[in-house]
């Protein structure tokens, strides 16, 4: 067998495999080691006609007698008594025995909290994001530190100042009510929307590492929404990534110029990965249980639904932000509903709305940039160009920035009627 | 006598390929593609979407029951299938050797009543999901 499919099964594996290790051990650092050392062992022994039944029930196995040997050794040298060194796990776990077939219920409990330990709240988002690529979806530090444009040690810092930050926070993980579990899924659905939208919208750093991100999202929602099929949210999630990715050959010029959703191809809207988000999204909704998720996903279901931007249903897409805006206020929901209202009510009624808005919105560059939008469309160049210049302070990307500037070189000259 | 051939694999497997693997895989279900229509055995081809996308139908005496996701949770997934029109079981056998069988497995089964398109005279008909 070609090692990279051997690589490949691991990468798949990963996830569970880190998991059912986590649990074992209540330290991601031991389960991280414990992979890798299996991994290596997997290398030696794995032959293509030799598969093991179940990579990553092998895997669990060869990690946990992989990590119980280091912590014999340790304990050698340090001569301290073997109990107090061999790690706390509960010997009836399914995957004691090879033969046996992986509870499911315990993977799925496995996976939650693994992936809810790495997006847990007292992290913050950058390290949210860090920490779920490097231990969930397995990407190396240096791939993480290209995708955000620091240095692979300052990720690497970044990573291990968030473990660190978990282990003071001595998390306990008991069986979540209903509740909790609820949050955890919002918390985890959210992070991983985090990561899509950093691939998605981070205008600089190699494509390729940006597209990574954005399938590395999907790879993970994917495989929660094959866990949890009955959760609407992460079903909401996938389909919102899904459609949002269909877009990326749409949204660049060749010279990595930003094109708006108003002057893209729709042709070059990739229509599987639209049909297949639209009928997710048709089956969350089934289930009656709406949030965020599956409303942001309808929203970019609606464009999607439209031959021509002409064609947008604007007052359908009015209704989507409302309800957002009821379930999970913030300004920048307002703002992008004051956006759809210029296309409603126009430019006039829009502005009258994030007039409002100016205040928590001050610091956030789309505000201005929207702002200068409706000015302009008034014909009030002047106050558009003082929008556009503030707009440009606070542009996080080249992209943005080439974007703002292009507006001000058109505005330059025109008259103003104010 | 006409065979389905029923496709499984790993979903977390096929998520996990990098693009090149994945040209590898459908470079063989071209080979397979070209066999049969050069044998004038094919019939038909469905590549089945994600089973995230997918609900169940039961009935609870009256009631019809509605649960989101595959039929069975089981480490390998139903990927799609193929409808081949063959001699023989061996000629089956033969073409669907050359399917990727290096990771998941795929089952032959004859089919006992089909009806659908005029795949021996009809137009080649494509329906992509949108």
């Amino acid at each position: 067998m070609p090692s990279a499919w051997l690589s490949t099964h691991l990468r798949a594996a990963r996830p569970r495999v880190l998991a059912a290790l986590n649990r074992v051990f209540g330290d991601i650092d031991l389960a991280e080691d414990a992979f890798q050392e299996a991994s290596l062992r997997a290398l030696k022994s794995w032959q293509p006609e030799r598969m093991p039944d179940d990579p990553a029930a092998w895997l669990i196995v060869a990690g946990r007698n992989a990590a119980i040997d280091a912590l014999r050794r340790k304990n050698r040298e340090t001569l301290s008594p073997p109990e107090d060194m061999e790690p706390a796990f509960d010997g009836t776990h399914p995957e004691d025995s090879l033969s046996e077939t992986l509870d499911r219920s315990v993977y799925r409990d496995d996976i939650l909290r693994l992936l809810f330990t790495c997006c847990h709240p007292v992290l913050r988002r950058d390290q949210q994001i860090a920490l779920s690529l490097k231990v969930v979806a397995g990407l190396s530090v240096e791939e993480i530190a290209r995708a955000f444009l620091v240095q692979p040690k300052t990720m690497e810092q970044r990573i291990t100042r968030a473990k660190k930050r978990l282990q003071a926070a001595n998390l306990a993980f008991q069986d979540p009510d209903r509740a909790a579990r609820a949050e955890r899924f919002s918390a985890v659905a959210n992070a991983i929307y985090l990561i899509f939208n950093e691939g998605y919208s981070a205008s600089q750093g190699p494509d390729l590492i940006r597209e990574t991100l954005c399938e590395e999202a999907i790879r993970l929602a994917r495989l929660l929404v094959r866990l949890f099929p009955e959760e609407p949210e992460l079903r909401g999630l996938l389909a919102l990534c899904l459609i949002q990715h269909s877009r990326r050959r749409a949204r660049l010029t060749g010279s990595g110029k930003a094109i708006t959703l108003e002057d893209q191809n729709r042709n070059l809207w990739d229509r599987k990965l639209i049909a297949e988000g639209n009928i997710l999204l048709e089956a969350a909704l089934r289930s009656a249980r709406p949030g965020p998720m599956q409303i942001e996903a309808a929203i970019a279901a609606t464009h999607t639904q439209a031959a021509s931007f002409e064609d947008t249903d604007w007052a359908e897409i009015n209704r989507l932000y409302r309800a957002l805006e009821h379930i999970r206020p913030s300004p920048v929901v307002a703002l992008n509903r004051a956006v759809v209202l210029a296309r409603l009510d126009g430019p006039e009624a829009a502005l009258a709305r994030l007039d409002l808005l100016g205040e928590p919105l001050e610091r956030y560059g789309s505000y201005h940039a929207v702002r200068a939008w409706l000015l302009e469309e008034l014909g009030r160049h002047g106050a558009a160009k003082v929008a556009y210049q503030a707009a440009l302070k606070l542009a996080g990307t080249d992209v943005e920035r080439d974007h703002i500037r292009l507006k001000l070189s058109e505005l330059e000259g025109s008259p103003d009627s104010d | 006598m006409l065979f389905s051939v029923l496709i499984y694999a790993s979903e977390d497997f096929i998520d996990a390929l990098s693009p090149e693997e994945h040209s590898a895989i459908l470079k063989k279900h071209g080979a397979f593609h070209e066999h049969t229509k050069t044998h004038g055995s094919f019939a038909a081809a469905t590549k089945l979407m994600s089973t995230g996308t997918s609900v169940t139908l039961s009935r609870d005496s009256d009631d019809f029951v509605i649960t989101d996701g595959p039929f069975a949770e089981t480490k390998e997934q139903f990927m799609g299938f193929y409808l081949i029109d063959c001699a023989t079981l061996e000629d089956a056998i033969e073409a669907v050797k050359l399917l990727p069988l290096d990771h998941g497995r795929i089952e032959i089964r004859p089919v006992d009543f089909f009806e659908g398109a005029d795949f021996k005279n009809a137009e080649r008909l494509v329906i992509n999901a949108s």
